[in-house]
């Protein structure tokens, strides 16, 4: 298991230097820089001004010279400074995260208490028709993209009862009570698809497993059916659902774009796209890289579940 | 003559009609305390660095905390020389034949860290503006240092007078003084300070900047003008999701719309919605406009030039694109929106303000004297800014120049690249919106016309027109020079480097219990918030 984790640990390590290459290259290809940007709110170009700002943010250095300094700065804590705000980076991405975690976790809590027992119900009564009605209902959560889902109920609520969800992030220990109510719907809005996934993923796999020897064993030996399929066929139906939920988790990190934009939540996605509308380097490369550390790391997280959950990964040591 | 008398009648009766918000706003007892939510489509892209940025994003949202030395009246609508009240500036006078300019400073205002305001500090901002050669901090952007090209020194003979001495006389100075691009900088702490904070002398002061969220602020307590402002507390929320901030303000979350943002279909929809909120339609100073690169085939020939002005129906615009929300006019916004533009009438005789079918008629004929037929057309590209605002105007005039035997195809440029690629002139034709800081030829004319200007992207460069531009400058008969205006935005229509296809109108609305809240013919010189109050 310890040379698993160090492989594993091994990887993500060359995972983030690629990102990091790759982030850095792609963001200077692209047209256009800060100066072009700072210019445009200034609707001219002056060529010894530009000039100025670009020595002055260390842009006219090499690219190869550029990528070194940031990694040298980022192995010392210090993630630079937002080109933007003229502030420090961290500083500006720190209240970010929590933000989108929390949605994230949310939503991931709504999909999964809805999509695990509606799969489970939707295999359990088979071509029923409450099995044509949740696969009908998860059919739709996959087909409404959740920013449009969220626009609907945004705009159902005004035209309703002429109220929506505050338009400020309210911290917890603020206004509790406003918090919930304010993440309640983007976690309702982004879950619902989300389920939607996993109860398509529940119903085959438990169906797979129904029709395993072993499930029929366990009937033969009277167990109830109740037993058979939350002892037995779901525990073993489970591993690609952890799967899917640790991807969808992992996407919904920088996944949550349009959500946060039509919510109005400060989070890293809303915050990442506007950073690289403003080719704010720093920014985006640190937000970028955290994003795919939790990625990364979330990834080994469902890893190391798998081993809890089936013991022959356990046995195999990976 | 009846009919006449008629109309008078008419526009009497919509004009009192017009007016009577304000004045019933008016003759209402202010009542003190509350809290205001505004509106702000983006975060603040400079923070409060006004003097290095030319958007409505960072001016709008600085306004409270800042001041002017003169400022137009925030309880009037129309932006003129009749309409300046004085702010940090007591008094003023004209001297030497309009070559001197001497403020009269207050002697009460003190910067909101408690540090007095003295005539350094008017000093200090305008040399920094101007780029004097002794001046003591240099802006990393100074978009408008042109505007002031005409100072020649700046003294200050005590602690409460400042003297700007000019090159040759300028009446309209005082309208760049006016904007809302002007406010005073504090000598005593570095410009760049002003991209994350605000020290100011305003009504409000800087309480928190949430990145990406909000600012709020907080009641001046020493603020020059007793009793003012009224609120205790202000709140600009980023929303950038149109559809939220729209919903925003339908469900009361936002008290006040942003400058600029409502469209007339947004505002009828609004208005449908919640029948009391208050909506007002006024000019926002910007237009469509046509950019044709003079430099460089095939519109260096004005012919082409006059095709597409010809071309392109600006009332057929106006309604496929702005759903009646614009206005015809030449190269300033005509009235009631704006003082200085050609009137209707006037517009009838300029190239493309005709009747569609007759100028574009004239447009083909132009055309086909150059070879050119809707058969075999003249192969252009047309470059846009990637927003949707200019998209659509670009879509029409596409459509609109195929049936005059011009095929462009439209290059869609990112914000990052699109001034910069217009300023070096790196295009043939484009479609563009340009948002004038002031209704005064003087801002227009020399930022878009002058030789040389970097926002003249038309590089268009005519000695004849610079003469015609200084001399209305230095008119001092305000008739006189409107004459002068008038004749100098023909010639320009007629020359067509850069033919204004309409100015946009704003429906700026608020909830009824929002008082003084008044919108201007300007969406940029307004929002000082001293003399705001609600009544709830």
């Amino acid at each position: 298991m310890k040379t698993y984790l160090a492989q594993r640990l091994g990887i993500a390590a060359l995972t983030l230097f690629g990102m990091s290459v790759v982030i850095f290259v792609l963001l200077r290809l692209a047209p256009g820089d800060i100066v072009d940007i700072l210019f445009s709110t200034g609707g001219y170009v002056n060529p010894s001004e530009r000039v100025a700002i670009e020595k002055e943010l260390g842009l006219d250095q090499p690219i190869w010279r550029q990528y070194m300094d940031w990694l040298r700065h980022m192995a010392t804590g210090d993630l630079g400074k937002s080109y933007r705000y003229d502030l420090p980076a961290w500083e500006i991405i720190k209240p970010l995260f929590p933000v989108t975690l929390e949605l994230a976790t949310l939503s991931m809590i709504v999909a999964v208490l809805l999509g695990v027992p509606t799969g489970v119900i939707s295999a359990v009564r088979q071509d029923t028709s409450l099995d044509y009605v949740l696969r009908v209902l998860s059919l739709a959560g996959l087909s409404m993209p959740s920013f449009w889902l969220g626009m609907v109920i945004i705009l159902a609520l005004v035209a309703w009862i002429g109220w929506i969800p505050p338009m400020t992030y309210v911290p917890a220990s603020e206004n509790f009570k406003l918090h919930c109510i304010q993440f309640a719907l983007p976690a309702l809005a982004v879950g619902y698809r989300s389920s939607a996934l996993i109860t398509r993923i529940t119903r085959s796999a438990l169906l797979e497993v129904m029709r395993e020897d072993y499930i029929r064993t366990a009937r033969a030996k009277g167990q109830g059916e109740r037993t058979v399929i939350w002892s037995h066929a779901l525990k073993n139906a489970i591993l690609p659902v952890v799967t899917v939920i640790g991807i969808e988790f992992a996407f919904l990190i920088g996944g949550l774009i349009v959500t946060e934009t039509v919510f109005n939540l400060p989070g890293v996605a809303r915050f990442l796209v506007q950073a690289i509308a403003w080719r704010d380097y720093p920014i985006v490369q640190t937000l970028v890289m955290f994003t795919a550390a939790i990625v990364i790391f979330s990834n080994l997280a469902v890893d190391m579940l798998y081993g809890v959950l089936d013991p022959r990964v356990r046995i195999g040591g990976g | 003559m009846a009919s006449f008398r008629y109309a008078v009648a008419v526009w009497t009766a919509l004009g009192t009609l017009a007016l009577s918000p304000i004045d019933f706003a008016l003759a209402q007892t202010p009542k003190p305390g509350g809290h205001l939510n505004v509106m702000l489509r983006e975060d603040l892209p400079q923070g409060f660095a006004v003097h290095e940025t030319s958007t409505i994003s960072t001016s709008f949202p600085s306004m409270p905390c800042f001041n002017n030395l003169v400022i137009f009246d925030q309880l009037k609508r129309t932006e003129s020389l009749e309409t300046l009240a004085g702010e940090l500036a007591e008094k003023w006078s004209w001297q030497d034949n309009y070559k001197n300019l001497v403020f009269f400073l207050r002697k009460d205002v003190k910067w909101h860290d408690g540090k007095p305001f003295t005539s350094k500090d008017v000093k200090f901002t305008f040399d920094v503006l101007r780029e004097a050669p002794d001046a003591p901090a240099k802006l990393r952007i100074n978009p408008r240092k042109d505007w002031y090209a005409n100072v020649e020194g700046i003294e200050t003979p005590d602690a409460s007078t400042v003297v700007f001495h000019l090159k040759r006389p300028q009446p309209s100075l005082l309208m760049m003084f006016a904007s809302g691009y002007t406010p005073i900088y504090a000598a005593h702490v570095p410009p760049a300070s002003y991209r994350t904070t605000c020290m100011g002398t305003g009504p409000f002061k800087l309480k928190e900047w949430r990145k990406g969220e909000f600012v709020d602020y907080v009641k001046n307590p020493d603020y020059f003008v007793k009793g003012r402002p009224y609120l205790d507390t202000l709140r600009y929320v980023v929303i950038e999701n149109r559809g939220t901030r729209m919903s925003a303000l339908q469900s009361g979350k936002l008290d006040v719309s942003f400058p600029g943002e409502m469209t007339k279909t947004i505002a009828e929809q609004i208005k449908k919605a919640v029948p009391q909120m208050v909506v007002t339609t006024v000019g926002q100073t910007v237009s469509d406009n046509i950019i044709m690169n003079v430099k460089k085939p095939p519109f260096d020939n004005l012919k082409v030039r006059l095709a597409v002005s010809y071309g392109i129906d600006r009332r057929g615009l106006i309604q496929a694109v702005h759903q009646g929300g614009a206005v015809p006019g030449a190269s300033l916004p005509p009235k009631p929106w704006g003082i200085w533009g050609v009137g209707e009438q006037g517009l009838l005789a300029l190239p493309g303000y005709g009747k569609a079918a007759d100028e574009k008629a004239k447009a083909r004929k132009l055309m086909a004297e150059l070879g050119y037929t809707v058969e075999k057309p003249l192969k252009v590209e047309i470059g846009t800014r990637a927003i949707a605002i200019y998209v659509d105007m670009a879509s029409f005039v596409i459509n609109e120049l195929k049936q005059i035997g011009i095929e462009a195809t439209l290059k869609q440029v990112e914000t990052a690249q699109w001034h910069a690629m217009a300023t070096r002139g790196d295009y043939q034709i484009g479609a563009n919106l340009t948002g004038i800081g002031i209704d005064d030829p003087d801002a227009n004319f020399y930022e878009n016309y002058a030789c040389g200007s970097p926002r003249n992207y038309s590089q268009y460069c005519n000695e004849q027109i610079m003469k015609l531009i200084d001399q209305q400058s230095q008119e001092v008969n305000p008739q006189k020079r409107l004459e002068m205006v008038l004749a100098l935005q023909r010639k320009l229509e007629e020359e067509a480097p850069r033919p204004i296809l309409d100015w946009k109108l704003d429906y700026f609305s608020h909830w009824p219990s929002v008082h003084n809240m008044i919108p201007q013919n300007n969406i940029y010189n307004y929002g000082r918030m001293q003399d705001v109050w609600r009544d709830k």
